[in-house]
């Protein structure tokens, strides 16, 4: 087992375990603060496809913007167990065989596609998320969809002045 | 890019600079009746742009869009809703007394997202658009944000498209899975080769009808329809009903030509289903509904359901069924608003059934429109609506789709009943209750009852001489790929 792989297996451990933490956090401080870890994981993961830019993104993105907006949040809304919601057993019993249903029948899909037996992910010498290519693929081919993308962006500004701003 | 490809994505340019010319005026602090005037010019211009590339026409601007006739004639019915909102928007913001002017940039933008909708034949250009067109949704919705429903539409609207995007993305990652390509013709190119239907394809086309289902508002993604109609502003409400739901169907119309998925039973048995439910709810939800905006909002579920029935034979007829359709029903759906927004009081919308109790002794010509478009949704003869409900009912007969036919004739003569109670509500003969002072820009006026007597001429005209209207589609349609 080369580094490569025991670095793959233990990011796979410790995003799986950290994402199993959020969701059985009683403290919604605690679940964000383990989302952070799984995001640093997958960063991780990242890295190792030799993504790096994808990682960094994901890392400034995730982990540092949209994370800060969930602590806000829960900290205005000042959450804690005896606010929350008391559902009953059922509710969780049924939610467990839905959720639980739904990831066995992706899982399964996953498993009998025929194209992904005897595949194995590029470790380190992919060259497709390095920043260089993605420029290039960015600036050529998508060049009218980056365009566009920015319109999008206006949107959202004009959308959100629109609805902030005192009258 | 070549000069030519250039040529032929000259209408969207200008629609993003509109809203940009947009933008620069009101920085330079013009009134309301100058950007007004602006955006309906700018909108003609969009027009006789497209007129003018359509020399050049097909391009196929690689990867990710392509212009054809196809999506030059949806292109051309969303410029046209367009250009009959953003008229009638005057009338319904100056009585109103907000800040309009921001209200023209996010309608552009948005029917631009639209417009990348109907000429996209590529995953990426699919999302980018579909998100364009519902951000600024958003903001419309919510645009007059002093009302209490306003906010709650919006809201509403913003975590439901939110949710069904991740859905969309996520349906789309499993097809990028099982093919490789985001492309359509990719797509459906290795899925020949692949011989059989792959479940990981069903999945994600499954996955990928959440979104498209929510954007169509067919049963059982349908929720929202009702409240966001009802809390937006009658424009934008008249906007969503319109160029959105054109748009969406679009670019999911030629991604199923593209992958031939007439072809595939599973497909077209979820999708059957899918008209099947929303004719029937549509039709009931509608049956003891007060409000008229509610009621539009389920009349329009009921239309999409019947709009899939046209879309389930997938050959040509299916196109130009669909083309025709959707044509009569974006007409039908301007008139009928187009009287809410004319008739609306300043505080809030004239959407109480009771507010139209007897209509036509006060004003007959609002009334007499509101019952030509009326009728023209139930389906009745000499308007548009029958002739694009017989068309439809031919495409489904042809691909002997019997089960959502028959439920289509059974759903129409439901409809049939709330549409009538509403015209006879509008004849009876009591005092009518909207009071409403004019006090106005006059031209505006005038404009508009020019646009609602132009629209009631060719809801009467597509039903009477309807062999035009299908010639011209059919000639758009040769210029394809």
């Amino acid at each position: 087992m080369g580094t490569a792989q025991i670095l793959f297996w233990s990011l796979t451990a410790l995003a799986l375990i950290s994402a199993i933490m959020v969701l059985v956090s009683k403290n919604p401080v605690y679940s964000v603060l383990w989302l952070i870890v799984v995001f640093f994981a997958i960063s991780g993961h990242y890295i190792l496809l030799n993504a790096q830019f994808l990682a960094i993104v994901n890392l400034i993105v995730y982990a540092g913007a949209i994370m800060v907006l969930f602590l806000f949040v829960i900290m205005l809304m000042n959450l804690n167990t005896e606010t929350e919601p008391q559902k009953s057993i059922w509710m969780k019993f049924f939610g467990v065989v839905a959720g639980g249903l739904l990831l066995s029948f992706f899982i399964s899909f996953v498993i009998s596609s025929a194209d992904l037996k005897g595949k194995s992910a590029q470790l380190k010498e992919g060259e497709i998320g390095l920043i260089k290519t993605l420029g290039k693929a960015l600036f050529n081919d998508y060049v009218i969809p980056f365009e566009i993308a920015s319109i999008l962006f206006l949107s959202a500004m004009v959308g959100a002045v629109v609805i902030g701003k005192k009258d | 890019m070549t000069e030519q490809q250039l040529m032929a994505l000259l209408p969207f340019m200008v629609l993003a600079a509109a809203s940009i010319v947009i933008i620069l005026l009101i920085a330079f602090r013009q009134g309301h009746t100058v950007i007004q005037v602006t955006g309906f010019l700018l909108m003609c211009l969009v027009i006789f742009a497209m007129w003018y590339v359509r020399g050049v026409l097909p391009q196929t601007i690689a990867p990710l869009l392509i212009v054809d006739g196809f999506g030059a004639l949806f292109t051309g019915l969303i410029v046209f809703c367009v250009l009959v909102v953003g008229l009638f928007s005057y009338i319904y913001f100056e009585e109103r007394e907000e800040n309009p002017r921001e209200y023209y940039i996010l309608i552009f933008l948005s029917t631009l997202g639209a417009a990348i909708l109907t000429i996209s034949r590529h995953f990426m250009s699919f999302f980018i658009g579909l998100e364009l067109l519902s951000i600024s949704l958003y903001a419309l919705i919510a645009y007059l944000r002093t009302r209490n429903n306003a906010i709650e539409a919006g809201i509403k609207y913003l975590v439901l498209a939110a949710l069904t995007s991740a859905f969309l993305l996520f349906g789309m990652a499993l097809i990028y899975m099982e093919t490789g390509s985001m492309d359509f013709a990719v797509i459906a190119q290795r899925l020949n080769a692949a011989g059989k239907s792959s479940a990981l394809f069903l999945t994600g086309f499954g996955v990928m009808m959440v979104a498209v289902g929510f954007k169509l508002a067919l049963v059982p993604f349908h929720l929202w329809a009702a409240d966001v109609y009802q809390g937006a502003p009658s424009p934008v409400a008249s906007f969503i009903a319109t160029v959105s739901k054109v748009g969406v169907f679009a670019v999911f119309l030629r991604f199923c030509q593209e992958l031939h998925l007439q072809n595939n039973s599973a497909v077209m048995m979820l999708i059957s289903a899918v008209a099947i439910l929303s004719m029937i709810s549509g039709n009931i939800l509608a049956l003891r509904q007060q409000n008229l905006k509610r009621l539009l909002a389920y009349s329009s579920i009921a239309h999409f359901g019947y709009l899939l029935v046209a879309f389930l034979p997938g050959n040509n007829t299916g196109v130009e069924a669909a083309v025709f359709y959707l044509t009569a029903y974006a007409i039908t759906i301007l008139a009928a608003f187009g009287i809410i927004i004319l008739l609306s009081p300043g505080e809030k919308d004239a959407d109480s059934l009771s507010m139209y109790r007897g209509l036509f002794w006060d004003k007959p010509f609002m009334a007499i429109v509101l019952t030509v478009a009326l009728l023209s949704l139930a389906g009745i003869p000499l308007t548009a609506g029958f002739i694009g409900k017989f068309y439809v009912l031919t495409a489904g007969v042809e691909q002997r789709a019997w089960l959502p036919v028959i439920v289509l004739v059974i759903t129409s003569v439901i409809g049939l009943y709330y549409y009538l109670r509403i015209i006879s509500t509008i004849f009876a003969d009591s005092p009518v209750t909207i009071q409403k002072e004019r006090s106005l820009n006059q031209f505006f006026y005038t404009a508009s009852y020019a646009a609602l007597v132009v629209l009631t001429l060719l809801l009467f005209g597509i039903g009477v001489m309807p062999a035009v209207i299908i010639q011209g589609i059919k000639q758009f349609l040769v210029i394809d790929r």
